[in-house]
């Protein structure tokens, strides 16, 4: 129920682009419980499964996005997406890179950030999929 | 927004919980197969009932606004992907459930050894990797995964 109306030529696309996103949410999702368990091994195990995540979710939504001709528009759902995707990518790597950090020293502060970062990340990624699913403006 | 971008939204928020919940408790179960130590097992298996409550969100919000939808869409009684789904939503349930109960088995013989020296143990590896119990997990998140190509597919429309 995704779509009522879509040619069939997008469905792989948008099957990877979904398939991408979700498993995104699930990897920070498991970073940010692991990280207020104070587990920093596995937060930052679980932060490196979402890169592959990102990768597809954002090549699955290039995709989409040329066989739909959107390329130049500027819809506010597709902003948003792509705001939640590319610059969201910042937060993201921040994660990465605290919870590595925080591995390395142990200092509970860093474990705090990694929750902090995981948390902004997670809602960039709802308010996205809101604005997406909804087709806002 | 309409009615039908409503349930649309809401039913896809349910997918998102259902579906990053799974991956979750399949990110934490492969964490707690692999820990040395049956503390760390435990602790692993333990932070799965943190994210159940997202997942049971999930499976009762796809159901519901999924059958909204359903009507409201005007899909007809004979959709046949609709019926597919709802019967691998119904599989995913009880596969879920009878591997969440297997985890709890394991759980709890990892608490178990933890509070008797915490030292590896042959035992909970056994448990931890039984092909039975690890199947049904993965089987329910094979289900999720065919509900979603469902979904974007849909065969038969």
């Amino acid at each position: 129920m995704i779509a009522a109306i879509r040619p069939t030529s997008w469905d792989f696309p948008l099957f990877l682009h979904l398939f991408g996103v979700m498993t995104l949410f699930g990897a920070v999702l498991t970073a940010l419980v692991l990280a207020w368990a104070g587990r920093q091994h596995a937060a930052f195990t679980a932060l490196l499964v979402a890169l592959p995540a990102w990768v597809l979710s954002l090549a699955g939504g290039a995709w989409i996005e040329s066989k739909e001709h959107l390329s130049n528009s500027n819809a506010t759902w597709l902003s948003i997406g792509h705001g939640a995707l590319e610059p969201g990518l910042i937060v993201l790597l921040a994660a990465v890179g605290v919870s590595f950090w925080w591995r390395r020293s142990g200092t509970p502060r860093l474990g705090q950030i990694t929750v902090g970062l995981c948390s902004v990340y997670l809602l960039l990624l709802a308010l996205a999929w809101l604005a997406m699913s909804g087709k806002w403006s | 927004m309409d009615t039908y971008e409503w349930l649309l939204t809401l039913h896809i928020t349910a997918a998102f919980f259902y579906f990053g919940a799974a991956v979750a408790a399949s990110i934490l179960y492969v964490l707690a197969i692999t820990a040395e130590k049956p503390s760390d097992a435990a602790a692993y298996l333990r932070l799965i009932r943190r994210v159940l409550p997202l997942m049971f969100v999930g499976v009762a919000g796809t159901l519901i606004f999924g059958i909204w939808l359903w009507h409201e869409a005007g899909y007809g009684i004979g959709a046949g992907w609709i019926w597919g789904a709802l019967v691998l939503w119904v599989l995913a349930a009880v596969l879920g459930q009878r591997g969440g109960e297997h985890q709890e088995r394991a759980r709890k013989m990892a608490e178990e050894h933890a509070a008797a020296g915490d030292l590896p143990n042959a035992e909970l590896r056994a448990i931890l990797r039984d092909p039975v119990g690890t199947a049904m997990s993965y089987g329910a998140g094979a289900a999720l995964l065919a509900i979603l190509i469902l979904m974007i597919w849909k065969p038969g429309q």
